[in-house]
């Protein structure tokens, strides 16, 4: 992939991979091909892993139970100074988006590759970051960039200056937790005081926010890179409708139907916002688009799972270019030299039931994995690898790439048919009969799509 | 990194405090001009020690191994005395120290757990041991 940095001495050699599963394996292959040493860490349950073979150092740091091992920031840290690690990579989930260990980490004196733990702060409460986006031009759902006061009256008020259906949301929430429509005013009040009890006792953070319901968007995301010295560019988009209970399933880039003079201003006022907080590093602005308008709802302040899909069609190696802004290597890239060709989609397989979706723990006694032009794999299993149920259930993420929409479904189908998980259960079935589905074939479809989709395809 | 006082009352609670949250039952801090040693006090009904396989029974009944209580680098013996490893096969009891886990100027002592015969070390001096890797072979009494 291109050299996208223009060289200086680096501030670490050697980065400790603070994740597991196959976002531990990705982040140690850039590592590689940058030729940074590494050090993996387990729990006890992971011991197995195949990243640990390939490292330069593989450490066990505590059981099976997350919050003492990937969870636990003192044994990370510990286990960065026992190898003198320079740099910590968090990956996505556990503490990639915690403010305190971003900050640990840099008291230590080491490096975080992510942004510092005043961007994570900013960004991880929706109240300021609605503000910040406003500041910086970046469209929202309509509503106060305030939290809502306890005054039942001018609550009421702003409900019906919004106007109805709204929707209140924890200000400290997120993956679809801490939130409440509200289709009338006469259920408002209730749904407040609901809300903020479970904000409190979920987030420990009882600040609630109000916006305008949107009945049928799509999710669309905008990923940013950023360097240390003020660069930035944006690097395409992504739709990520496919959600099952908010979580994403099948995602693609670029998102179809979005003319380039709709989403580019929003492009650009993402690289603004980032810019203006001093962003460093890789992120993703999340957006609900409806009627061909943009609205701000968060933003990801960290690599995300779907990330594959725009290295497919900018040809821009995401991870290598994080690690590289950590090191305070300045980004050698204009925006003039983002090209996004083709199309790329990317699908989650997890081990777990395809009917009840209940997670599928044992032992994987065979596997096939599909090959060929456009076909990546991104995954950390094998023929014998045996599934924990202490984790998230995501085994694998095949993506492809191909040189329309048409032609990557194509691709796609083609890829799920060679793809052969034996001895656990996996949403194989689910995910060969969603890339038959005229209606996703056709594109467009809302975040609501998949779950009616589902409920008919049980009943078939 | 900030160097610990000794003296100071607040940095000493709060060692202790990271002892206990790590589930280790203490420590020794070794400088040219001081030496340190905690050790936690834990109700025998509610102690749970990760440096053996189990507590209960006490006595060995089969073979077992003891594994590290945390991260560090392994000793087999105290780095301050001049002798090496201990002879195996030998007889130790449950609260026997049989190795330490050093961290930097820190030494976390690794327990025997139970009582037994100490039959084989598992692991090399000075190597880096992660949390719950074998360290030692701990079989019955003959």
């Amino acid at each position: 992939m291109a050299e996208n940095f223009a060289s200086s001495d680096p501030l670490f050699d050697t980065v400790l991979i603070a994740n597991r599963g196959e976002i531990a394996v990705r982040i140690q292959r850039a590592c590689r091909e940058l030729g940074l040493k590494t050090v993996s860490i387990c729990s006890e349950a992971d011991r197995q892993a195949s990243y640990g073979e390939t490292a330069d150092h593989f450490v066990c740091i505590g059981p099976a139970n997350a919050r003492r091992s990937y969870l636990n920031q003192d044994a990370i840290l510990l286990a960065a100074r026992l190898t003198g690690a320079g740099a910590i990579h968090p990956g996505y989930g556990f503490l990639s988006e915690n403010t305190s260990f971003s900050a640990a980490v840099e008291d230590a004196g080491l490096t975080f590759i992510g942004p510092d733990a005043r961007s994570i702060a900013t960004m991880g409460d929706k109240i300021t970051a609605k503000k910040a986006m406003i500041a910086a031009g970046v469209p929202c759902v309509p509503g106060p960039d305030t939290a809502l006061p306890d005054d039942h009256a001018t609550v009421e008020q702003i409900a019906r200056d919004i106007g109805y259906p709204v929707i209140i949301k924890a200000a400290g929430g997120g993956g679809g937790r801490g939130m409440r429509v509200v289709q009338e005013p006469s259920a408002l009040i209730e749904a407040m005081t609901l809300t903020r009890e479970e904000a409190r006792q979920a987030f420990g953070n009882p600040a609630l926010y109000m916006e305008k319901f949107l009945q049928h968007p799509r999710h669309i995301e905008i990923q940013v890179l950023c360097d240390t010295h003020g660069n930035a560019v944006w690097l395409g988009h992504r739709d990520c409708s496919m959600q099952r209970r908010h979580q994403k399933v099948v995602e693609e880039a670029p998102a179809p139907g979005i003319a380039a003079d709709i989403i580019e201003p929003v492009g650009l006022a993402c690289v603004e916002a980032c810019q203006q907080i001093g962003y460093r590093g890789v992120g993703t602005f999340e957006f609900l688009y409806e009627d061909g308008k943009f609205y701000f709802i968060e933003m990801n302040t960290r690599l995300q799972v779907e990330h594959p899909v725009t290295e497919m069609t900018s040809g821009i190696d995401i991870v290598q270019a994080q690690i590289k802004a950590a090191q305070g290597v300045r980004l050698d890239l204009q925006q003039d030299d983002v090209v996004c060709d083709g199309h790329s989609f990317e699908c989650r397989i997890n081990a777990e039931d395809p009917d009840t979706f209940l997670p599928s723990a044992g032992a994987v006694t065979d596997i096939a994995w599909p090959q060929g032009e456009g076909v990546r794999l991104d995954t950390h299993i094998y023929p014998g690898y045996r599934v924990s149920p202490y984790y998230d259930s995501l085994i694998a993420k095949l993506i492809v790439h191909a040189p329309t929409r048409a032609e990557a479904i194509t691709k796609m189908r083609t890829a799920l048919a060679g793809t052969r998980v034996e001895g656990i259960s996996t949403n194989l079935p689910f995910l060969r009969a969603l890339f038959e589905d005229a209606a996703f074939a056709q594109g467009e479809t809302d975040i609501h799509y998949l779950e009616k989709w589902l409920k008919a395809w049980r009943a078939a | 990194m900030s160097r610990l006082d000794f003296t100071d009352p607040a940095s000493l609670e709060a060692l202790t405090e990271m002892l206990s949250a790590a589930g280790v039952e203490g420590l020794e801090i070794s400088t040219p001009n001081a030496q340190l040693r905690l050790v936690i006090s834990v109700p025998e009904t509610v102690r749970t020690s990760p440096s053996a396989v189990a507590l209960k029974p006490t006595n060995a009944t089969s073979s077992t191994t003891v594994k590290a209580p945390i991260a560090g680098h392994f000793h087999v013996s105290h780095p301050s005395l001049a002798s090496g490893a201990g002879q195996f096969p030998r007889s130790v009891v449950a609260s026997d120290v049989i190795g330490f886990i050093r961290i930097g100027q820190i030494l976390v002592p690794v327990l025997a757990g139970r009582t037994g015969l100490l039959t084989r070390q598992l692991a090399e001096q000075d190597a880096l041991v992660g949390f719950g890797d074998v360290l030692f072979e701990l079989g019955p009494q003959s």
